[in-house]
């Protein structure tokens, strides 16, 4: 019970947080429609497999500058403040369910801009929709994780990328073969890999609190 | 401790090494000429023999093309060219016993001295006509039989692989030694995180410089592989990729440790990323592969290595080649990481 009141506690922090700082939120949204733009400047004509393509790229790397702040924004001496009021399983929970939020608002957005200016190819909506919601948990655990331990280091922005798109490549993987059958361009039936990246969230999910303690301690 | 596990590591591997490079290949047949006939016709069949003694042979020398496995027939004729060539001349049949259209027979050539040699799906042959004229007569059959057993120790002769079959000791063995050395890397690495000893972190260190080093030799036999028997060096298959990512992340893990001066902190900060970016390896390595069609055998419905790809002379040379690996990584773990060790001792000693 206590564990729950301090993730929820944290968590309005950071809604309170994102709410005093704008501009972080705003420069994220602003990323996303600023790239769209670019894209369709760049490509007039769209196929399905092109769309995919340019869809999941812009969501990766919003998604990788959405929640690189998460651990750089506050100052060490306020993390020593909160390490000493609530536990760090608390911590990268609230964490990463503030970052799934982040994700998927910033994933709706990115589909209602790019689907306004390139005509969305999806067929199986539904699926699609999995997609989304699967991947942008995925995302958000393993970024919050690296940005954890990117944060650490002096070149954290650098350390960011190298270490956050490898290991996002599995779920990646996932996401883009049921994305791939909801754009019909593929066939077959893709519970299988539905279940798949369920396991794979939940799994890394598992890691990141059993591990996150010993970083934190830090 | 005793060094008698290096000893056996090494000598493993020079087994390895020599038993793999000179044990000779199973005489087989590398290629016919023509490989698409008709019924009826009168064919003279050049066959070019691979690691074969045909003159030597001469006298026992037999053939057969095999439709399946109740059906198949002998040359009228063998001339034998030289140990490498002979020429076959068939009456082909005026028809074929089922009604397919094409039937694709195995030619199967057997002697003394090389023992039976086959090529799966070495001719194919297309009935003249829509309705073979049967008159009623049973189909002439040359039954394959008193087939000769080649003596000595060979591989076995696959018509893709050919030679390249001996990267099976090298190329395979490597990557099971990998594994190995990451599982010890992660056990060090944990051990560190409950312990905070820097020994752990530097020995967790070690295994994976060792295992990245493994991980290169093994994507680059892997792709000398590829270009022999899928015919190109880099072919898109799902391993070859989930290795390349792999690779980053390891690269990524080196430097993430580069990053810190302060031997604690980073100690600290890359034991759990290491330990992620195994989870994040496995699933890369053993997951990603069953999603996705791939070349490699056991995936995609490829049939697994065994059987006739593995016999049991490969497996004596291929099970020591894998201990002998783990054990050399072992070996060349234990250095780097006693090296590194002593530089931060000799650090710590400038320090003060």
């Amino acid at each position: 019970m206590n564990l729950v009141k301090e993730i929820l506690f944290l968590l309005q922090k950071e809604f309170l947080l994102e709410w005093k700082q704008k501009y972080a939120l705003s420069g994220i949204l602003l990323y996303v429609c600023a790239t769209v733009f670019i894209i369709y400047l760049a490509a007039l004509e769209m196929e399905a497999g092109v769309w995919n393509t340019l869809f999941w790229i812009i969501v990766v790397f919003a998604s990788v500058n959405g929640v690189a702040k998460s651990f750089v924004q506050e100052n060490s001496n306020r993390q020593l403040y909160y390490y000493q009021l609530v536990s760090p399983v608390a911590v990268i929970i609230s964490k990463i369910l503030y970052n799934t939020l982040l994700l998927w608002i910033l994933s709706g957005l990115a589909y209602g801009m790019f689907s306004l200016f390139n005509p969305s190819p999806v067929e199986y909506g539904d699926k699609f929709f999995i997609a989304v919601l699967l991947g942008g948990m995925g995302f958000a655990i393993t970024l919050t994780f690296v940005s954890a331990i990117a944060s650490k280091a002096s070149n954290g922005a650098t350390l960011m990328a190298i270490l956050g798109f490898p290991v996002l490549l599995p779920i990646l993987i996932a996401v883009l073969k049921i994305s791939r059958n909801a754009l019909v361009l593929s066939m077959g039936s893709v519970a299988g890999s539905i279940n798949m990246l369920i396991a794979i969230d939940l799994l890394l999910l598992a890691l990141a609190i059993a591990l996150f303690p010993y970083l934190w301690r830090e | 401790m005793h060094p008698i596990w290096k000893i056996l590591g090494v000598s493993l591997i020079m087994y390895s090494l020599i038993a793999g490079m000179l044990v000779p290949l199973k005489p087989g047949i590398s290629s016919v000429h023509p490989t698409s006939v008709h019924t009826g016709e009168y064919v003279q069949m050049l066959v070019e023999g691979y690691n074969s003694h045909y003159k030597e042979a001469e006298s026992s020398m037999r053939a057969w093309l095999k439709i399946d496995s109740l059906h198949s027939f002998e040359p009228k004729l063998i001339q034998v060219r030289d140990d490498r060539h002979l020429t076959l001349s068939f009456q082909m049949p005026s028809y074929m016993p089922s009604d397919k259209k094409v039937h694709e027979c195995a030619l199967i050539i057997d002697n003394e001295v090389d023992g039976t040699s086959v090529l799966p799906s070495a001719v194919f042959i297309t009935q003249k006509g829509k309705v073979p004229n049967r008159d009623g007569q049973p189909w002439k059959q040359d039954a394959i039989q008193n087939l000769h057993q080649k003596e000595g120790i060979t591989f076995p002769f696959r018509n893709l692989l050919q030679e390249t079959i001996r990267n099976t000791y090298y190329h395979v063995s490597l990557w099971f030694a990998l594994l190995f050395l990451l599982v010890a890397a992660n056990v060090h690495g944990i051990q560190y995180l409950r312990t905070s000893d820097l020994k752990h972190d530097i020995k967790s260190a070690a295994y994976t410089q060792v295992a990245l080093l493994f991980g290169i030799l093994g994507l680059v036999t892997g792709m000398m592989w590829a270009q022999h028997t899928w015919g190109a060096a880099w072919s898109n298959d799902p391993k070859q990729v989930g290795t390349a990512i792999a690779l980053l992340i390891y690269a990524a893990y080196f430097v993430l440790r580069g990053s810190f001066d302060d031997e604690e902190r980073r100690a600290r900060i890359s034991a759990p990323y290491s330990i992620f970016a195994f989870v994040a390896f496995l699933l890369l390595i053993y997951m990603y592969p069953r999603m996705v069609d791939s070349l490699h055998p056991g995936n995609g419905g490829n049939p697994a290595f065994g059987g006739e790809d593995l016999d049991n002379t490969m497996r004596m040379i291929f099970y020591p080649a894998i201990i002998g690996w783990i054990l050399f990584g072992f070996w060349m773990a234990n250095i780097a990481g006693r090296i590194g060790i002593l530089r931060d001792s000799l650090l710590d000693m400038s320090d003060e």
